[in-house]
Parts: C-alpha cells; sequence; structure tokens
C-alpha cells in the first residue's frame, strides 16, 4: 500500500495560515469590488429587473429572479464579501457569499460566464477550509481558534481548481479553428487596431496566429511554471503581463484581475507572512500574527470527509468539460456541453432568429424579439439552442394566453460561426413547443457537418 | 493522488514547453511572409469614417437639406394661394424631398438615431382619420410617439395626393370647404414640424460639429461610429426597407399571407413607391461600397474593410464581400422587373413582392449576422467571455 501512505505523509504536511488567509482577504475584496462594480454600473436593473423573462438552467428552474428586492440580494451578496475579507462570522459569511453570488448566477443564462462559475465554485471549497484561523476577527475574538499552521491540503485544493482552469482553458484551444486559422482572434484583434502603439500589429496575420498559439501554451503551462520554485516568478510575470493585455483587449470585466491575485497562492508561505505583517503595521491593527507553532489538526474522521468530498469534487471538475464528447456534432454549434468546462474566447458566434407562431383555428404571429426580451437576451438566444427552446417555450404559453389553441412555435435561425458563411441552425419544420428540455441530445438542431 | 500536482513539473517538461514556444513563435513568424501588404489600407477606421462622413452623410444631408428648403418654400406659396399650379409645383418638391429622404433615412447614427428622426418623417401608413380630427379640432402634439402616422411625408402624401380623384377635387379641399383654412394651416405645421425636425439634426452634424465626434470614436465598442452605424444601416435595412415596403403591404411576413396594398410606402402618390425602394436599396448599396455623394468614386468602407479583414469561409474559401455583393445584385434585379405602383404589385402580381422580399431577407442574413460578426461590432455592453 505504497500509495497510501504517500497520501497519509501527504495529508499531514502543514504550511503557514497566512497563504489562505492572504487568499480570504484578496477573495472577499475583490468580490466586494466586482459587486460595487456591477452595481454601479447599472446592469443590477439591466440584467435581472429589467427583462420581463429569464432564462434558467435546466434544474435550476426554482430560481427565480427577486423584482426590487434583487438589490437586497446584491447587498447580501457585497456585505459576506466584505465579512469574508475581514473573517468575521467567516463560515457563515462564506456560505452566504457562496449562495447569493450563486443564485444570481443562476437566474439568468444570458449572463453566463466562466469566471463566474469559477467564483462559485472557489466559494464553494472556501466554506470547507479553515480561512478564518488566522489574521481574522474570528481569531482575534476566540483566541482558541486562533491556529499558525493548517494542513498543506488546504491550499493545495485551490491551486488544484486554478490549476484545472488554465488546463482545461488550454486543451480547449488545441483545435485546428483556433490554432491552424487564428479563429477568432483573427476576427477579434483587427478590432483594436486603433490601440495606441501596438495597434497596427493587430491587422497582420501572424500577430493573430502568435496570440493564438502563445495563448494555448500560456493556458496548458501556467500551472506549472507557478507550481516550480525556479520558474514561479517568470510564471507570474506572464500572468499578469498576459491578463492585463487581454483586459485591454477584451471586454471581460474584472476576470484579469481576480485570476492575477488568484495566482499569488502559488507563492511561498514567507511570501504571504510578509503580506500579512505589511497589513498589520500599515492599518495599525492589533497583533493577530502569532509565534507561529499551533497547529490545526483535523480528527482522523473529518479528513476522510474531506478526502472522499474532495475526490468527488475534482473527478467532476476533471470529468465534467469531456461531457461534451457524449453528444454527435460539433461541440461549438451545438453547445451541448459547453459550458462549465473552462472555454473561454473560443468562438465568435452571431444569430438572428425569426420565430413564428400558429395555431389549430389559423392564427399566426411573426414575433419580434425585441417585445421579449434583452439585447442581451436576443443576442445569446439566437445562438444557443437550449435558449431558442426556453425562449419557444416563453412565446407558446405567451400566445396561449393570447387565445392560441395549442399554439405551435417554429424558428428560422440563421448563425455564423467564426467566420463561416452564415447556416440554418435549427430545423424548421420541427414544432419547438412540444419538445422538452434534457440531458439528450437535441435531435432538431441541423448539425453543421451536413 | 488528485493532491500530487504541484510534483508533477519536472526540468524535461519545461523545456519542452519553452522549445514549443519558440518554435512556434518562429512559426509563426515566418507566416508573415505570405501576407500580401496593400498600399490602401483598408483597416483604417478614421479613414472609413471620415470618408462616409465628408462623402456620403454630410453632402447627402446637404442635399436633402436643399430639396425640403423648396418644398418648405413651395408650401408657403400654396398656403398663401392654392392654385392648380402651386399643388402641382408643391407635389413636385414633395416627391423631390421624398426621394431625397431615401438617401439620408439610412444614417440612423448620432444625432438621427436619438431623436429618431425617422419617426417624426416617415412612418406609414398615415392615419388618415386622425390627420382629419387633427384637421377639425385644430389640437395636435407633433412631438408625442402616437402622432408619428400623423405628420412626416406619409401625411403630407394624404394632403396633397390622397384627398380627391383629381386636383381640382383636391384643391377643392383647401379653397371652397368649410374647412379650408384649417386644412391650410395643418398641411404648413406638418412641412414645419418635418423641418425643424431635420434641422436639428443638421445642426448637430454642422453647427454642432457631431462630424468630429463621429471620426475620432474609432473603436468597436458599443458606442463607437462603426458599431452604431452598422447598427442602424442594418435595422434600417431589415425594418424599413425589407419589411416596410415590401414585407408588410406583401404579406410576406405573414405566414396566411393576408396583402395589404394600402400599407405601401406613398400609397396616395401611387406610382412613387418603387422609385423610393430603389433609390434606398440604392443608397444602402453607395454606403457600404463608400461611394461619394459628391464624386461617385468609391472611397474607404465597409466593403474595403471586409476585404482588408480577409473576410471569408475558411472551410469553402466563399468570400463574404462576394456573396453581399452579389446578393446587393439580386435584390436590383427584383426591384427593376416591378412596375412604379407597387399597391398595383401586390393586388395583380404579388410574387413579384414576395420574391422581392425574400432576397431581401437573404441580404439582411449577410449584414445582420456575417458582416457584423466579421467586423466584430458590439451588440452589448456588458462582460463577455466570448461563449
Amino acid at each position: 500500500m505504497e500509495l497510501k501512505g504517500y497520501t497519509d505523509i501527504y495529508l499531514q504536511k502543514n504550511t503557514s495560515a497566512a497563504v489562505l488567509a492572504v487568499f480570504r482577504i484578496a477573495l472577499g475584496l475583490l468580490l466586494f469590488i466586482s459587486i460595487l462594480r456591477f452595481w454601479s454600473n447599472g446592469w443590477i436593473a439591466d440584467l435581472y429587473i429589467t427583462p420581463q423573462y429569464f432564462f434558467p438552467f435546466y434544474g435550476f428552474e426554482f430560481v427565480k429572479p427577486l423584482g426590487a428586492y434583487t438589490y437586497v440580494l446584491f447587498g447580501l451578496c457585497a456585505l459576506s464579501a466584505l465579512m469574508v475579507a475581514l473573517g468575521w462570522y467567516y463560515r457563515v459569511a462564506m456560505v452566504s457569499l457562496f449562495l447569493s453570488f450563486t443564485y444570481i448566477e443562476l437566474i439568468d443564462k444570458s449572463t453566463y460566464l466562466n469566471h463566474y462559475y469559477f467564483i462559485s465554485l472557489i466559494c464553494l471549497l472556501m466554506v470547507f477550509l479553515p480561512a478564518q484561523v488566522y489574521f481574522s476577527v474570528d481569531a482575534y475574538r476566540n483566541k482558541s481558534i486562533h491556529c499558525d499552521l493548517i494542513p498543506q491540503w488546504c491550499v493545495d485544493v485551490i491551486k488544484l481548481m486554478v490549476a484545472i482552469l488554465y488546463v482545461y482553458a488550454g486543451i480547449a484551444k488545441i483545435n485546428s479553428e483556433w490554432l491552424l486559422h487564428a479563429l477568432p482572434l483573427k476576427i477579434w484583434l483587427p478590432a483594436r487596431n486603433d490601440m495606441p502603439v501596438i495597434g497596427f500589429l493587430f491587422n497582420k496575420s501572424w500577430v493573430h496566429y502568435a496570440f493564438s498559439w502563445i495563448g494555448c501554451i500560456y493556458d496548458l503551462s501556467i500551472p506549472f511554471l507557478l507550481l516550480s520554485r525556479k520558474t514561479r516568478v517568470l510564471g507570474y510575470v506572464a500572468v499578469v503581463v498576459f491578463h492585463v493585455l487581454t483586459s485591454l483587449l477584451f471586454p471581460i470585466g474584472m476576470f484579469p484581475y481576480i485570476m492575477i491575485v488568484t495566482a499569488l497562492i502559488f507563492f511561498p508561505a514567507s511570501f504571504h507572512e510578509k503580506i500579512l505583517s505589511v497589513l498589520q503595521k500599515t492599518l495599525r491593527l492589533p497583533k493577530l500574527i502569532g509565534a507561529g507553532v499551533k497547529t490545526l489538526v483535523y480528527s482522523a474522521t473529518s479528513l476522510q470527509y474531506f478526502k472522499y468530498g474532495f475526490i468527488v469534487f475534482f473527478a467532476l471538475q476533471l470529468l465534467m468539460p469531456f461531457r461534451y464528447l457524449l453528444y454527435p456534432g460539433d461541440l461549438f454549434w451545438t453547445e451541448e456541453g459547453f459550458r462549465f468546462s473552462w472555454r473561454v474566447m473560443l468562438m465568435e458566434k452571431a444569430g438572428y432568429a425569426q420565430f413564428t407562431v400558429k395555431d389549430s383555428s389559423g392564427k399566426k404571429a411573426f414575433v419580434n424579439n425585441t417585445l421579449f426580451l434583452t439585447k442581451l437576451q436576443e443576442k445569446m438566444m439566437a445562438t444557443q439552442p437550449d435558449m431558442i427552446l426556453q425562449y419557444a417555450h416563453i412565446l407558446r404559453d405567451h400566445y396561449a394566453s393570447r387565445g392560441f389553441q395549442n399554439p405551435e412555435v417554429y424558428v428560422d435561425a440563421y448563425v455564423a460561426l467564426n467566420g463561416h458563411m452564415g447556416r440554418t441552425m435549427i430545423d424548421p419544420t420541427v414544432n419547438l413547443a412540444k419538445e422538452k428540455e434534457s440531458f439528450n441530445h437535441k435531435s432538431w438542431i441541423v448539425l453543421y457537418n451536413d | 493522488m488528485v493532491f500530487y500536482t504541484r510534483y508533477m513539473m519536472h526540468h524535461k517538461s519545461l523545456q519542452t514547453y519553452l522549445v514549443i514556444l519558440c518554435t512556434s513563435l518562429l512559426w509563426a513568424c515566418t507566416g508573415s511572409k505570405h501576407e500580401p501588404i496593400t498600399a490602401d489600407n483598408g483597416y483604417d477606421r478614421a479613414a472609413m469614417l471620415t470618408n462616409i462622413a465628408d462623402e456620403i452623410i454630410l453632402p447627402s444631408y446637404a442635399r436633402f437639406k436643399g430639396k425640403l428648403d423648396l418644398m418648405v418654400s413651395q408650401s408657403d406659396s400654396f398656403a398663401t394661394k392654392p392654385s392648380a399650379e402651386s399643388l402641382v409645383k408643391l407635389r413636385q418638391t414633395w416627391v423631390d424631398a421624398y426621394v431625397e429622404w431615401q438617401k439620408v433615412e439610412l444614417f440612423d447614427v448620432g444625432p438621427a438615431e436619438i431623436y429618431t428622426l425617422h419617426s417624426y418623417l416617415n412612418i406609414y401608413p398615415t392615419s388618415t382619420t386622425a390627420i382629419e380630427t387633427n384637421i377639425s379640432t385644430g389640437t395636435y402634439n407633433f412631438g408625442l410617439p402616437t402622432s408619428y402616422p400623423e405628420q412626416g411625408f406619409p401625411a403630407l402624401d394624404y394632403l396633397i395626393n390622397g384627398l380627391g380623384a383629381t386636383d381640382d377635387e383636391i384643391l377643392a379641399k383647401y379653397t371652397t370647404a368649410a374647412d379650408a383654412a384649417k386644412r391650410i394651416s395643418y398641411l404648413k405645421a406638418v412641412v414645419t414640424q418635418l423641418n425643424t425636425r431635420f434641422i436639428k439634426i443638421y445642426t448637430e452634424w454642422t453647427t454642432n460639429n457631431y462630424r468630429a465626434t463621429f471620426i475620432s470614436k474609432t473603436n468597436m465598442d458599443i458606442y463607437s461610429s462603426t458599431s452604431l452605424l452598422v447598427n442602424g444601416y442594418v435595422l434600417n435595412y431589415e425594418r424599413y426597407i425589407r419589411s416596410g415596403k415590401f414585407g408588410i403591404p406583401s404579406g410576406a411576413m405573414l405566414t396566411d399571407g393576408t396583402t395589404a396594398p394600402e400599407k405601401v410606402e406613398a400609397y396616395y402618390k401611387k406610382d412613387l413607391s418603387l422609385t423610393l425602394a430603389k433609390t434606398a436599396h440604392q443608397a444602402s448599396l453607395d454606403l457600404y461600397n463608400g461611394t461619394s455623394a459628391l464624386t461617385g468614386t468609391q472611397g474607404p468602407s465597409l466593403r474595403k474593410y471586409l476585404l482588408a479583414l480577409d473576410a471569408k469561409d475558411t472551410k469553402t474559401g466563399v468570400s463574404l464581400v462576394a456573396e453581399i455583393d452579389s446578393q446587393f445584385v439580386k435584390v436590383a434585379d427584383r426591384l427593376n422587373v416591378l412596375k412604379p405602383n407597387l399597391a398595383e404589385e401586390v393586388s395583380t402580381n404579388n410574387q413579384a413582392m414576395i420574391n422581392t422580399f425574400d432576397e431581401m431577407q437573404k441580404l439582411v442574413r449577410l449584414l445582420k449576422v456575417d458582416m457584423t460578426s466579421a467586423l466584430s461590432v458590439t451588440i452589448t455592453y456588458t462582460d463577455n467571455d466570448g461563449d
């Protein structure tokens, strides 16, 4: 049982509690800022209050928009984030942050972003990690929970999650469109050619290829560069340069900053201890840093729970992105198994969906999408089959209430993917009112290679 | 075992990555040799916007203003002394201005978009009952959205072409009828409102120098000139040319195909609707091609930009520009077989109307989906990670 021996030895390795404390503070503050930014941009109203209809995730239809109370939800989320940063009622705050943040993200598919999913997962992990035992209000008020050392695995699970994100994002880029045709960067980069100094480069074909290849290699290698002591600084410089560049080029919001800060977790304990001691001095905080002897020890039973819990969690993380293999057709076209897989900035997709509703008595309507959906919702719906189906059901119910007998819903969906000429995505003869959502393949998608 | 990732890094794998990184850079750099370098830099959006502003939008607005001025002064003459002669003259200036309007209606960007110029000038079918009520009561508010169908070119169409079968009958409404004075004053109010609405936009572009703003916003975000111009341009072609002029009257947009000949543009003038449609289609082509309204030569344009981007289907090698070019021709071919009075076409030869609609629909898809996607035009303002 050599492996078991290694596991036991590993599970007993310790590291400074400062690593997780710094991560806790950074995560809390970044999320707090993210929510303020979201709020001040007016996006709470635009995305969660103004729309008449919403697109919940399959299996999460119970998640409903809260109307004006959405502000309360965001307020709770912001407050929780701040409490997490302070380490004040940490466990409660972390659970509340995870639930409120995830609830918001589940309201409408149109707003789905991979980094929101990443934050939800990190928050879930943090619920179970001892991030409050050091440099926190909790540990200050209750000295008995204070610990200087925590098990090494408590930090490594975060690193593993970060590594999965990068490596899977890299694997997703290993496809002929990305590597052999430099798509979609070939489409996106020229749109930034008016940037000062470097803008002219974005018109050049070799730059599109260089960005594509470097992006792919970057994603695949960054976790390993950060893990190794010798390459860590180089790796971190790469993280900063890459993410700053992407934030200048693309409208990806807080994501670059979140990744830049998250990558700090790969630095050694001494680095984090230094941050905390600087923080303590500048803010003139009371003594929060211990003598460095007390170790957090979990009971054998808790360790077993943690072990199997994490095995299940990470097995899911490793398998989920490959679920697309269970579906026929081109993944980018059908998007069956596309989300929750770290497929970021992978395709340029645009669509135009014209719906027709009719009933047995001869009533017919040519649907004007702008009367039902916001611009963002319409844009997202027009290219994603599962959202087209949800919208068809919204239309079915709407027209049924307007006196249509068993309304039938048909769509003429024209979609262009990565600069290829647009074509029909949905079988125009299929009555979508009767089709049901499921994890099965949607037979009414016209496959790309037909 | 998942906890062991941190030990997976070995020097060998690091070396491998560095080798791959370097070779890929080299490979990528050598790829640049194949790129044709053209003197004509179609990539320059500032040049494109300058050409569109100085050679198309501003001269077209100026020309429209000239036609509008004539219509305003002719309507004054008619109001002062309604006669067969002044009616014919007013009608001709109305025709000229309405045709010229088709060349500026598509600039649904900047002031024209903000002040919804289209809604005030060209909502049809016009509401004849509301107009008659306005005339008899003398109270109306042209600022209200509900009043859009009671003003603009379509209202004038009714007032100078639709009040009788002959010019004598029409003239009688302005001379011998009991409410003649009220009608004259309503006619003047419609003309004044139309002119005021346009002058507001024209002043923004000229005196208040919206031109400078237009040219300076060269990026591609939601508020950029290229995004606003393209979104407005596509919307105009889809909603006001395809649907308004063909889809709605022909019933092509209704699956039961109910026709509505009375919903054609310039319904009362009868022989003008095709000219208006052809003019609007040509104006869309000219904007796409960057054709100067002054000299007729082609400058930096959306088309040249697409060519510079080398927008094509990597699988089939089909060029997007070639597809769009040929679709513009197909629409023009359909328009060329139509008779001048589209209401008559709807009643007697509707299939030709539907055929036109179908080809326009294909053009809308190319412009709205393929072109905007190739240009990377932004539609929404929220964060996006490209999926």
